[in-house]
């Protein structure tokens, strides 16, 4: 009931999908298996409902900001500095908590979980972060076995997944190099292989190439881009312009906590 | 399965911040030792005012015909007996008869009982007390002399002096073990701040690829128990050579009957290694809580 309502705020969730399916640019013939259009009864990955998230004291850094995500779509949220882009990754982790509204990913709503449930929810979401936050001291190998650790897979399991996702990502021959043996966009491919390797219905990425040179971003940007056609939504906070513009994706632009624009194939703004 | 996982993780990241895992086994180590240090002379030192205290008695002599001009009789010396029985502050007592003293006399100066016509010391009660504080007590329940009874003595000067001084070093044992104790573990649970402090950041990815806190938590503190139990084993170690060594050179020099001793040595050291290993641990437990809010 309430998702039907929410989906009505936004122009017709399906047509969203279905134009980056037929996007001729992006040339992606390929069937999307988390299109609305096909599963309709499916609930959207990520719903915010009038979330507010105030900080101590009396700082305003989202404002009854309401949106939906379907399942297996490409959002960019744009917006300046301080605007709430990174609230909203944060409050997707659920790294904090909303001071109003409802958050709910993946058909579970943020506030009824319980903080003994935040690793689970965080195993099903992987997380992409401008500085990388790679663990320093640990091969790249490593760094991506550490995810597989903390959910419990064995041994074998873990060197089966670690390689191949490490090759996917183009890091094949770099598996035992420690981060700063790596390039920013090296390191951020360990990072991405890290949060892929669950294969999580949904990525969030906060600034990904903010620190990378343009040629290596392009290099990310199409990394996620194959992610997102294997059917994971991916949510990215970005300020590069060009790419939000070559890429005609859904663009939420957001402005001192407001979501001022919401558009299904949109540019920076 | 997960405890091997929790093991290797723990000695990878000692050997990963070596330097921090060395400064908390220094810590560990110093602490400790000072700590043991302290406890082994404080309780050598309580030792030796028990010793002396033991010497605290309460006298009771008896009348002799040279002092009060008769002999005290057996009716008044049972008399005596009898109200020492029901004194709770008396431990123990014993019959020193007139043939006794002479005896120990003769033992002690022969020369002086050589030429003596008689015997002319009095019989008399040793009184132990349960406790060398109650020596005044017991002898003022003996105020006025009760019929018979020449004298009560119990060394005041020397017992109060005594006493005083088996306080004191108590009280000072005490307080500085606190001190120490407290000392060291804020100096212990600082250094693990600082560890993980300067590794918040390490913590911060963890959470955030789903670590649960006990996944994050486990290895951090087998870590500080492994600190904890290196430190401890070194200060036991040191503690070790400095009683075989250099305890030998000292107490050559100082005059210390049998039962004069300090606290048993495994005692001591086993004080110490449960000590860090409990601080260690939960020293970085409590601490790591705060980072773990994410």
């Amino acid at each position: 009931m309430q998702e039907a309502d929410l989906t009505e705020q936004l122009e017709q969730p399906g047509a969203a999908t279905a134009a980056l399916n037929g996007d001729p640019a992006e040339s992606a013939t390929a069937v999307d298996p988390a299109d609305p259009a096909a599963a309709p009864s499916e609930a959207p990955m990520i719903v915010f409902e009038a979330v507010t998230k105030v900080y101590d004291p009396n700082v305003v850094a989202l404002r009854e900001a309401s949106f939906v995500i379907e399942k297996g779509e490409f959002v960019f949220l744009v917006g300046p500095s301080g605007s709430g882009k990174s609230t909203i990754m944060r409050l997707l982790l659920k790294e904090l908590d909303p001071t109003d509204g409802r958050i709910i990913v993946g058909g579970r709503e943020l506030a009824r979980l319980r903080r003994s449930k935040v690793p689970m929810l965080r195993r099903n979401l992987g997380c992409v972060f401008q500085d990388f936050k790679l663990l320093t001291d640990r091969t790249a190998y490593d760094n991506v076995a550490y995810a597989l650790k903390v959910q419990g897979d064995s041994k074998t399991q873990i060197r089966a997944k670690v390689p191949e996702i490490l090759a996917l990502v183009g890091l094949g021959s770099k598996m035992t190099n420690v981060p700063h043996e790596l390039s920013g966009g090296e390191q951020q491919r360990v990072s991405i292989a890290r949060a892929f390797v669950n294969h999580p219905p949904l990525l969030i990425c906060d600034e990904p190439t903010g620190n990378l040179d343009p040629d290596t971003s392009v290099g990310i940007m199409q990394l996620l881009y194959r992610i997102n056609r294997t059917g994971t939504t991916v949510v990215m906070a970005t300020h590069d312009r060009e790419m939000v513009d070559k890429m005609r994706k859904r663009v939420i632009a957001l402005e001192e906590g407001v979501v001022v624009r919401d558009e299904r194939r949109g540019g920076y703004g | 399965m997960r405890a091997r996982l929790f093991v290797t993780e723990a000695f990878r990241s000692i050997a990963a911040n070596l330097s921090t895992s060395v400064a908390a086994v220094m810590t560990v180590l110093i602490g400790m030792f000072l700590l043991g240090l302290f406890i082994a002379l404080g309780s050598w030192v309580i030792s030796w005012t028990n010793h002396v205290k033991k010497d605290l008695v309460v006298d009771v002599y008896f009348c002799t015909e040279l002092t009060c001009g008769t002999e005290a009789t057996t009716k008044e010396i049972n008399a005596v007996k009898l109200q020492l029985d029901q004194n709770p502050d008396v431990k123990s007592y014993k019959f020193v008869s007139k043939d006794d003293a002479w005896e120990e006399m003769k033992d002690r100066f022969p020369e002086l009982t050589e030429n003596a016509p008689r015997n002319p010391l009095p019989a008399s009660y040793e009184v132990i007390p349960e406790d060398a504080d109650q020596v005044q007590a017991i002898a003022a329940s003996l105020q006025p002399p009760p019929v018979g009874v020449e004298t009560v003595k119990y060394g005041e000067k020397k017992a109060e002096r005594v006493l005083q001084v088996a306080k004191i070093i108590g009280g000072i044992f005490l307080v500085g073990s606190l001190i120490l104790l407290v000392a060291s573990t804020i100096l212990i649970a600082n250094t693990i701040r600082l560890s993980i402090f300067s590794r918040r950041r390490e913590i911060e990815v963890m959470k955030l690829v789903g670590a649960s806190n006990w996944f994050v938590r486990a290895p951090f503190m087998l870590e500080g128990l492994l600190c904890g139990l290196a430190g401890s084993i070194l200060a036991v170690v040191l503690l070790l050579l400095a009683k075989e060594l250099a305890l030998p050179g000292i107490m050559g020099r100082i005059e210390s009957p049998g039962d004069i001793q300090a606290w048993n040595f495994p005692v001591v050291a086993l004080i110490l290694i449960v000590m860090s290993l409990l601080v260690g641990a939960f020293g970085s437990g409590i601490t790591l809580r705060r980072f773990l809010r994410i």
